[in-house]
């Protein structure tokens, strides 16, 4: 653990000080995010019911981000093809999973940053109420935040290189997350009070519809921790062979 | 050999369909889809099994052959995954009126079907040489079946619209199911076979046109 630290600290620095220096990639996850929310807050109209309101406030904010995360993800690795940065890492007296923690870290960083931008403009705009708690919000958003940048990190190494790297990358990406997003849709659902905490109860939807099946809250968070440990391992695991030459 | 398993898993699936359409018929007649349903389903899964398991033989031992046994293995996995899908919907629209609903064990049909779409997608789109495509799509292998079976499990055990248990009044009937079954194992077993040697023999053609 002590010899993990100093190099997965200079990698998590250089990547932020790159970041707040050029300002190449947050100014446009922070955009394109609001983009999302105010596109889809056109579906929502006043006239609406409140359940239709949060719905599609979870969906805007799972949307926003996805695809920000996916901006993120590809810039961490694309910013060292340029001058050989990647050799340079590579040769770097570090293992790969260290380096993959570090640009792992590194972009929850950023989503976390992004999150705490975009989040209240979404409740804002969509009139959210948060029934379940702040801190239960800051939970799920935090599971999900890692289970994005984990896959993300770790293909978007796989993708530099191709003539279609962000497309390639967002399908990689989404497909092995979209399992994932049923527990965490769940949660925000139950968290903004578009759905009952235990949905098990619910006689009218049991036996059928994918978000039932999820039962409950604390399964919910069950199944985001499980996911969040088998990315998150395995990626770390699975780094050096992506990026051996 | 190799027309030999394909001989056999033909006449196995017509003898399954035959069973299945005279001696074996289940009321309500849609279905009888299951006959070709349940072993297409079970043979998606197992090419997921087949792609796993040549995904880590070739992380471990780096031998071409590991790597094109995945391929092909997802490439037989998306027909199956096609037809499972397929005639899920056809079953859905007469059973419930629906073509598709957001079941779980619909959902996670759906999903296979978009992991072998992406796998061979990506493995088409990645340029380099040929051992780093074939490190990644391992890679994506592996995670992908990491992802599945936590899906897979859990819906399993769950209570569903879609009918996981079956009970078989006549005897002809279990035969059908298992004829189909055996027929579409060996018809896996062949087609993956088959593309392998395909896929190696083209690397072999393009190994003697670049000297």
């Amino acid at each position: 653990m002590r010899a993990l630290w100093p190099g997965l600290r200079a990698i998590i620095i250089k990547d932020i000080v790159v970041e707040l220096r050029a300002r190449q990639v947050l100014p446009t996850m922070v955009v394109l995010g609001m983009l999302i929310v105010f596109i889809l807050r056109m579906a929502a109209e006043p006239g609406s019911t409140t359940i239709g309101g949060a719905v599609m406030g979870v969906a805007a904010l799972w949307i926003a981000f996805l695809f920000s995360g996916l901006l993120a993800q590809e810039r961490s690795f694309a910013a060292e093809q340029q001058n050989g940065c990647m050799d340079g890492l590579l040769l770097a007296p570090l293992d790969a999973g260290t380096i993959y923690l570090a640009k792992l870290l590194a972009n929850v960083i950023m989503l976390t940053i992004f999150e705490v931008i975009v989040v209240p403009i979404a409740v804002i705009s969509f009139n959210l109420h948060i029934a379940g708690g702040w801190l239960r919000l800051v939970a799920v958003l935090l599971l999900g935040n890692l289970g994005i940048s984990s896959i993300g990190t770790l293909f978007s190494a796989a993708v530099q290189l191709t003539r279609t790297r962000g497309s390639l990358l967002s399908i990689v990406v989404l497909v092995i997350l979209m399992p994932m997003m049923i527990p965490a849709t769940f949660a925000l659902l139950v968290l903004f009070g578009a759905m009952p905490e235990e949905a098990q109860n619910l006689a009218s939807v049991r036996g059928s519809g994918t978000l039932t099946f999820v039962g409950s809250f604390k399964a919910a968070i069950g199944y985001m921790l499980a996911f969040d440990a088998v990315f998150v391992v395995a990626s770390w695991l699975l780094f050096g062979v992506v990026v051996e030459e | 050999m190799r027309r030999l398993l394909f001989a056999l898993a033909f006449i196995l699936l017509v003898a399954s369909t035959w069973i299945g359409l005279t001696q074996g018929q289940i009321v309500p007649v849609q279905r009888n889809i299951l006959y070709a349903h349940v072993p297409n389903s079970v043979c998606a899964l197992l090419c997921f099994v087949v792609l796993l398991v040549a995904s880590i033989g070739y992380l471990i031992a780096g031998r071409q052959a590991w790597d094109l046994a995945a391929v092909a293995s997802a490439e037989a996995g998306l027909v199956f995954a096609t037809i499972l899908n397929a005639t899920g919907m056809l079953f859905s629209r007469a059973e419930w009126n629906v073509w598709w609903t957001a079941s779980p064990r619909l959902v996670t049909s759906a999903i296979l079907w978009f992991l072998y779409a992406v796998y061979l997608i990506l493995r088409a789109s990645l340029p380099g040489s040929q051992y780093r495509r074939a490190r990644i799509c391992a890679v994506f292998g592996i995670i992908a079946f990491l992802d599945v079976p936590l899906v897979f499990v859990s819906a399993r055990f769950i209570p569903d619209i879609h009918r996981p248990n079956f009970s078989f009044d006549s005897p002809w009937q279990s035969a059908a199911l298992m004829l189909g079954m055996a027929g579409a194992a060996i018809l896996a077993a062949a087609l993956i076979w088959l593309r392998t040697s395909l896929l190696r023999s083209g690397v072999e053609l393009e190994n003697q046109l670049r000297q």
